[in-house]
């Protein structure tokens, strides 16, 4: 539980000036960005030049349509990894959070060449089954990558709620006539939403940033981060603010109305 | 009537040994025995939660040694309680009627009528979280009463109350046991509680069940012993 700052207090001064250097840290950055923007461009981004409002539209809708599909993807093959990983232990459980880490410690552009590597036309699933649907400049591309470096926010954030849930819950939900799927569904889970939506936002929040693993992967259909790189390079550093700044925006309003859901949820 | 038969669990090191032992309907056993002798080994296995390596467990004959917890009709009662913090009062009783598929008004009749025996009426809206010690213990009692099960199975439900509720408590178990005759099966390590409540003591040392004695028997035995010997001190320097 948190408790009120009492004003004053040596020790909570000092923390509150380190604290706010860090919240100074994120804050100034996303200052600059919109102090950077320019009207005109953005108005030619978004409505003037109907080639780039194109483009600025369809990556939009790319970003968000892969980044939820991955999501939700993680949440299905997810939540049951988290839960054996919270309530059992098993010979090679070590090993196995470690994989789950993986795609927090090795560069994306790497984690890119591996996705295609296991899943792409010459990957090892194409040459063992004969055939393996396309990956490489396609939606679902887009969407494997975004999941594939977003699995260890999901399962870890929703396996620390698991492990923080009692046991005895359960056992007892069972000894009162609940099969093991009632008593996860009635009992534990409800318990851990906070913690699944948490799980939720961050791989969610993971997707719609990531670029170096979609690069490698697919370029194709372009996502916003893709597109924000290209008119970097092409267009120069104005279109790319452009385009940075709407992006940015909405992911902050939909973060903010998330953890506004998820203390609703801790409230109930 | 519930027999274990030559039942043995191992966990890790630790080996529960039980030779033999019958509780009869409507009996109130006490599980005697100081910390880590393997009672709540005992009370976990009966559940259903614990696979024992060898040995029986009988209820009327049939044989419920690898019948799933939820299959069994035992009713735990952990020593925290465990109330499903997520449900109210009303949720939490009504929680093994739901899960057997009994209908709404027959889960309201339920646990009207529990609530007015446990004296909870007034608690039927609440949340866990806003009740105190003694009243999340007689919610525990009512859930668990609500399955009508073939046996209490109590884990040290007194042990989180204080001296003055704790024998309050106590005296209620007591009472709500002569007016309902389940058959209980109550783990303890206080002596006081094993005398007040139990119609026979069954006593265990180091993963042995090592006697089964009336409480008259075992107050006079060697068992208890340790226990009196731990308090005289104390009348002593009364006295003195």
């Amino acid at each position: 539980m948190s408790s009120p700052l009492v004003k004053g207090e040596p020790f909570l001064v000092t923390l509150s000036a380190l604290a706010t250097l860090l919240i100074c840290f994120i804050v100034v950055p996303i200052a600059a960005l919109f102090l950077m923007v320019d009207p005109s461009t953005m108005a030619e981004v978004f409505s003037g030049n109907p080639m780039l409002a194109s483009q600025a539209r369809s990556a939009f809708i790319v970003t968000f349509k892969a980044s939820l599909l991955s999501t939700a993807i993680l949440l299905v093959l997810g939540v049951p990894l988290a839960y054996i990983l919270a309530r059992y232990d098993f010979p090679g459980k070590s090993v196995v959070e470690s994989l789950v880490d993986v795609p927090l410690m090795i560069p994306h552009i790497v984690a890119g060449v591996m996705i295609l590597m296991a899943f792409g036309r010459g990957g090892i699933i194409a040459s063992l089954t004969g055939a393996a649907p396309k990956i490489e400049d396609t939606f679902w591309g887009v969407v494997i990558a975004m999941a594939f470096v977003s699995i260890p926010l999901a399962v870890d954030t929703v396996k620390v709620a698991f492990q923080s849930i009692d046991p005895m819950l359960e056992y007892v939900a069972r000894t009162l006539g609940a099969s093991r799927f009632r008593a996860f569904t009635t009992v534990t889970l409800p318990l851990a939403l906070k913690g699944v939506i948490a799980g939720a936002i961050l791989a969610w929040a993971r997707g719609l940033s990531e670029v170096g693993a979609i690069l490698v992967v697919a370029y194709y259909p372009k996502t916003v981060n893709v597109l924000i790189l290209e008119w970097l390079n092409v267009y120069g550093l104005r279109y790319a603010i452009a385009l940075a700044v709407p992006f940015v925006l909405l992911t902050l309003a939909l973060f903010t109305a998330l953890r506004i859901l998820q203390g609703m949820v801790s409230r109930k | 009537m519930i027999v274990i038969e030559d039942l043995e669990v191992r966990l890790g090191d630790f080996r529960l040994l039980i030779g033999g032992l019958e509780v009869m309907d409507g009996e109130y056993l006490m599980v005697l025995g100081p910390s880590g002798v393997g009672k709540t080994v005992l009370l976990h296995t009966l559940a259903g939660l614990m696979k024992p390596c060898r040995g029986r467990i009988l209820v009327d004959g049939e044989d419920v040694t690898n019948t799933p917890p939820e299959k069994r009709g035992f009713a735990l009662i952990p020593q925290n309680y465990a109330l499903f913090p997520n449900m109210s009062v009303y949720d939490n009783i009504a929680y093994g009627l739901r899960a057997r598929g009994v209908s709404e008004d027959d889960v309201r009749r339920t646990v009207t009528e529990l609530a007015d025996i446990l004296e909870i009426k007034h608690l039927l809206g609440r949340k866990p979280n806003q009740l105190s010690g003694g009243e999340q213990q007689r919610v525990a009692i009512a859930r668990a009463l609500a399955i009508k099960p073939r046996i209490l199975l109590l884990d040290e439900p007194l042990a989180n109350l204080d001296p003055r509720l704790r024998s309050k408590a106590r005296e209620f178990l007591k009472g709500l046991h002569q007016e309902l005759d389940f058959t209980a099966l109550h783990v303890t390590h206080n002596i006081a509680d094993a005398v007040y409540l139990g119609e026979r003591i069954a006593y265990m040392e180091e993963g042995r069940l090592v006697a089964v004695l009336r409480p008259e028997e075992f107050l006079v035995s060697k068992y208890a012993k340790p226990y009196i010997d731990d308090l005289m001190p104390v009348f002593r320097s009364f006295h003195s």
